[in-house]
């Protein structure tokens, strides 16, 4: 008998049976010098979707939250979800953990969030990131109205995740877009300073509350 | 039993009091009240006019049998946008405060609605986080919240082995079902639904359904009692099987076009037949 698994896969595998049992069952945390593997920073008043937060701890553990990153180790992945205004905290922490070669998923909740707030999102991306936010796009503009619900992810793998709705189009001026709705770019990849920035104008992290089982697969594929 | 049937019958030029009147007279014992529907039961009537509301209830003779609303089609707490959700917990919230209010233990809520845009998965979650606290505040009140079996119009927990898991995964004493006999359509049988959810039922709808017509027609596929496909006698035997000796709440959709209020006497008879077991 064969059995597939990535190699990524079977690391993180690996890692995890050599982690004590103890703390495997929420007992002890791990060391605080230790370099975290993947954090899900709640924003808060600053996230649009809690539900957001609720499927990314679904899948990662609600051991992997956090509120806070001012005096921890930059992890290797960190996931911001529904993020709408990015305070400095936040944008330090994510270029701290970029800085590291470390990958940020910064999922945009700006569609359920007023103009002014989106604003300042849309700033903060351009100035800090080069990564250009356009005002939020409704895709069911009528009810009653058919539409393919659908975002299609070309990277790391192909999936089709449901839209929210409401998605922020993306454009960067070195990156990728990885998946598109409608026309719109929603899902962009680029490199900045050592680490890899992903920016998602549709949020995933209901569609992991909701239990869809390709928006699992990609963010495993992506991180 | 007791019977009652919606304020929702009543036209707009009676006015409250003069419905009242016809209700009492018509012979049932008690009116439901649809928060957001008439003139006199908005979300903005303050709380001194809802005790006036329940004074004028009681002098016409009568009591509140529960509480309703239709505004959960409109502000669903499935809804995607956090702002709508908030608002329809904020509606839920109210009909609690105000059956407190007007001496009644029940409230009615449409508690999902899935679309095109918004999936079954994202709407079962939704609801089943949505009314744990809401249970929790309904128990403080001394109320129950009823998750109204609108099968058709949901397109939401279509069987009643779905709805009863639904009610587990929600698991709050203060959370039942508001079981609606006509809503069921073909795809059941309202019987099987009385019997597999018992106590859980916390008020019962009546009207009767024309199975045929379904809802893509565009004729109602409702009817006045005894006309429809309904069985009856199951209905009532079932009833008796699970002890349900609560209140028959009439909520008739097709209006007669000519002496609104001889329906008011009709169904008031049918009801009394249900009850007596003369079918």
């Amino acid at each position: 008998m064969t059995i597939s698994v990535t190699r990524r896969r079977f690391l993180e595998c690996a890692a995890a049976a050599a982690v004590p049992m103890r703390w495997r069952l929420g007992g002890l945390p791990p060391p605080a010098t230790a370099r975290l593997d993947k954090v899900i920073l709640d924003l808060g008043v600053n996230c649009s979707l809690r539900e957001s937060v609720s499927g990314y701890a679904a899948v990662l553990g609600a051991a992997a939250l956090r509120t806070d990153m001012s005096s921890k180790q930059p992890p290797r992945v960190l996931i911001v979800p529904a993020a709408v205004e990015l305070p400095p905290p936040v944008v330090g922490a994510i270029t701290t953990c970029l800085d590291a070669g470390g990958l940020v998923i910064l999922e945009s909740g700006a569609g359920y969030a007023s103009a002014v707030k989106v604003s300042r999102q849309r700033t903060v991306l351009r100035e800090t990131f080069d990564v250009h936010v356009e005002p939020p796009v409704n895709l069911w503009p009528r009810s009653g109205e058919s539409a393919i619900p659908y975002v299609d992810f070309t990277w790391p793998l192909r999936a089709k995740i449901r839209d929210f709705s409401r998605v922020v189009p993306l454009t960067g001026g070195a990156g990728e877009i990885i998946a598109c709705v409608n026309g719109f770019g929603v899902g962009l990849k680029c490199r900045f300073r050592r680490g890899n920035l992903i920016v998602l104008g549709s949020p995933i992290g209901p569609a992991l509350w909701a239990g869809d089982d390709q928006a699992l697969q990609w963010l495993l594929a992506a991180c | 039993m007791k019977k009652a049937i919606g304020d929702n019958m009543i036209s707009k030029e009676w006015g409250f009091g003069r419905g009242l009147e016809l209700i009492k007279r018509a012979g049932y014992d008690g009116v439901e009240l649809w928060l957001g529907d008439m003139p006199w039961f908005q979300m903005s009537t303050s709380d001194a006019d809802v005790r006036e509301l329940r004074r004028t209830v009681e002098s016409a003779g009568l009591v509140v049998s529960n509480v309703s609303t239709g505004l959960h089609w409109g502000s669903p707490l499935s809804a995607r946008d956090p702002a709508v959700r908030a608002r329809a917990a904020r509606i839920v919230e109210r009909q609690i405060e105000t059956a407190a209010l007007l001496g009644t233990d029940a409230v009615l809520v449409v508690a999902g609605l899935v679309t095109e845009e918004v999936p079954y998965n994202e709407v079962y979650q939704r609801c089943v986080e949505a009314l744990k606290p809401l249970g929790d505040t309904a128990k403080r009140a001394g109320v129950r919240i009823g998750c109204e079996n609108c099968n058709a119009e949901q397109r939401f927990l279509m069987s009643p082995r779905e709805f009863w898991q639904f009610l587990n995964d929600v698991n709050h004493p203060a959370v039942g079902i508001h079981l609606d006999v006509g809503n069921i359509h073909d795809n059941g049988f309202a019987e099987q639904w009385i019997e597999m959810h018992g106590p859980r039922i916390t008020r019962i709808h009546v009207k009767d359904v024309l199975r045929h017509r379904g809802r893509c027609g565009d004729q109602s596929v409702y009817t006045n009692l005894l006309l429809g496909d309904n069985n009856w006698p199951a209905i009532r035997a079932a009833l008796t099987k699970v002890g349900y000796d609560g209140w028959l709440v009439a909520e008739m959709e097709a209006r007669y076009h000519y002496a609104p209020d001889q329906q008011f006497f009709d169904t008031a008879q049918a009801l009394d037949r249900l009850i007596t077991g003369r079918l």
